[in-house]
């Protein structure tokens, strides 16, 4: 299964690398036009962050959806996996990119702290905070492709089982808005994600039909 | 398993296979296929050969049945028949921007009993440009490329599905010749599915008629062409009840029919005392149409 992860990480990563890139360049901009133009107040840390961490998740979006019938009979004609390890690829991909992309933040945090000679570690719960969001709404992207495909293949109680648990894990994002800064706003967010992704692999390895 | 029970189990094994859509049955399914035979399943658009061999490949989990390929069964969840299956479906399932070299060495990775020499073998033989990326190739080299993928692994069942659509007369000849070299040795039991059975014929041991999900004929190649005729004469008979005859015309004094078996047709005809009896023979094309045309008509099993 690792070895099945790394090929479609290495396969997505170059969208990744001109994601982070942009996300490089609008960070040293940000900093640089803060710094000179307005008495060296830099930007908060926190919008620095956002950049690096929405290009992994744009990139996690691509990679659920990019060719997804390729992927699966790629994968399951590839070797010896079974659906249970294609699942496991499926919803660890967006987990993946989630954390390049927060990986990524750090040296764009340090670069910007280098610009603007400003540093807030204050700001990390809310960091999290859109981290944790942004992960929980991509997994929600394997979570509602498994559900689909489980009402075309006529598996209703799965389908209804998935599509309750997806808008149950909306109301719960948009509740813990509230929560933003809090622990338990991050406890409940990554609930949501793990929940999803529980869910998703389980629909997949039932799946009755691999090529749609 | 060893070797010598390989050699006695059948290379696949369909036992009331069943898979229902909204609108489309398929099956069930009985057909069992012999190490080293090479088996077309012939029938128009919709009749099931897709989905037959998407679950015979484990990619679509049938309703009732299953299918054992040498003796291991197909299921999802299990891999060991994996092993003897090569695969090329409608889906190439290959990276589109890697180049043909990454992708095959992708599958090296993962693919139990890869062999880089056969595979590069074969990727020389057929002039595979190794070093450009899959979205940019022909239709005709994914084509190879998807042979080459499912067969550089040795494995002893070749399931094709319609290999040659789409593909030009020249590239379809070099597919044909590519598959025609790899089934000679006599190891590999091939199930070829397409709509165009001049393609097939001359690889083809056998022929499996499907239509609306179900087998209407499954019959020898040989027998095939002897059996069916074109026969025109003349009698005064309106009323004809011939054994054997899938359609029948009349223009002005002439009969025109067509017999599923021509020596029965002719022993009749000479009964009868038909006059200017003309005897041509059918393309298998023909002869196909006619078949899935009057399926219903057609016993399960001929010769």
């Amino acid at each position: 299964m690792w070895r099945a992860l790394r090929a479609e990480l290495l396969y997505f990563l170059p969208w990744l690398l001109g994601g982070l890139g942009i996300a490089a360049f609008v960070v040293v901009l940000l900093s640089g036009l803060v710094r000179f133009l307005e008495d060296g107040e830099g930007p908060p840390s926190f919008v620095i962050t956002i950049f690096p961490i929405i290009a992994g998740m744009v990139v996690a979006f691509i990679a659920q959806s990019y060719r997804v019938e390729e992927r699966r009979a790629r994968l399951l004609m590839a070797g010896p996996l079974t659906p249970r390890q294609l699942a496991g690829v499926t919803v660890l991909l967006p987990v993946c990119f989630a954390s390049l992309g927060v990986l990524a933040a750090v040296p764009m945090v340090g670069l910007a702290t280098l610009i603007t000679g400003k540093f807030e570690p204050s700001t990390l719960p809310i960091v999290a905070g859109f981290a944790g969001q942004f992960w929980a709404y991509a997994q929600l992207g394997p979570l509602a492709q498994e559900s689909s495909a489980a009402r075309r293949q006529q598996r209703s109680t799965a389908a209804m089982t998935g599509w309750a648990v997806f808008v149950g894990a909306i109301l719960v994002l948009t509740a813990s808005q509230f929560l933003m800064n809090s622990i338990y706003g991050l406890l409940w967010v990554a609930m949501v994600a793990v929940a999803a992704m529980g869910v998703a692999a389980a629909l997949y390895q039932r799946r009755t039909d691999f090529t749609r | 398993m060893n070797d010598q029970k390989r050699e006695t189990t059948p290379a696949a094994h369909l036992s009331g296979l069943t898979k229902q859509f909204p609108g489309f049955k398929l099956g069930p399914l009985d057909l069992v296929l012999e190490p080293g035979t090479v088996v077309a399943l012939v029938g128009p658009n919709g009749a099931g050969k897709t989905t037959t061999l998407n679950c015979m490949a484990g990619l679509m989990v049938p309703d009732e049945g299953g299918t054992e390929v040498y003796g291991a069964q197909v299921h999802s969840s299990r891999t060991e028949y994996r092993r003897d299956v090569g695969y090329v479906g409608e889906e190439g399932g290959f990276f589109q921007r890697w180049t043909v070299s990454r992708n095959l060495a992708f599958l090296a990775e993962l693919l139990p009993g890869w062999s880089r020499d056969r595979a590069q073998q074969l990727s020389e033989r057929i002039a595979l440009p190794m070093d450009k990326p899959v979205g940019k190739l022909s239709r005709g080299n994914k084509t190879k490329l998807a042979l080459v993928a499912a067969m550089a692994h040795r494995p002893r069942l070749l399931l094709l599905d319609e290999p040659t659509s789409g593909l030009d007369p020249v590239v379809r000849a070099e597919v044909l010749d590519l598959l025609w070299e790899i089934i000679e040795d006599g190891e590999h039991a091939v199930l070829y599915s397409t709509h165009v059975l001049s393609d097939i014929n001359r690889l083809a041991d056998e022929l499996v008629f499907l239509r609306d999900g179900q087998i209407v004929l499954r019959t020898g190649r040989d027998e095939l062409s002897e059996r069916w005729r074109r026969v025109s004469f003349r009698l005064s008979d309106d009323d004809l009840k011939l054994a054997g005859i899938v359609e029948h015309r009349r223009v002005r004094a002439e009969h025109q029919v067509i017999t599923r078996d021509s020596e029965e047709t002719l022993r009749q005809l000479t009964e009868l005392g038909a006059e200017a009896v003309e005897v041509s023979r059918m393309s298998v094309d023909e002869i196909a149409v006619q078949i899935l045309k009057e399926g219903h008509h057609v016993a399960r099993t001929e010769g």
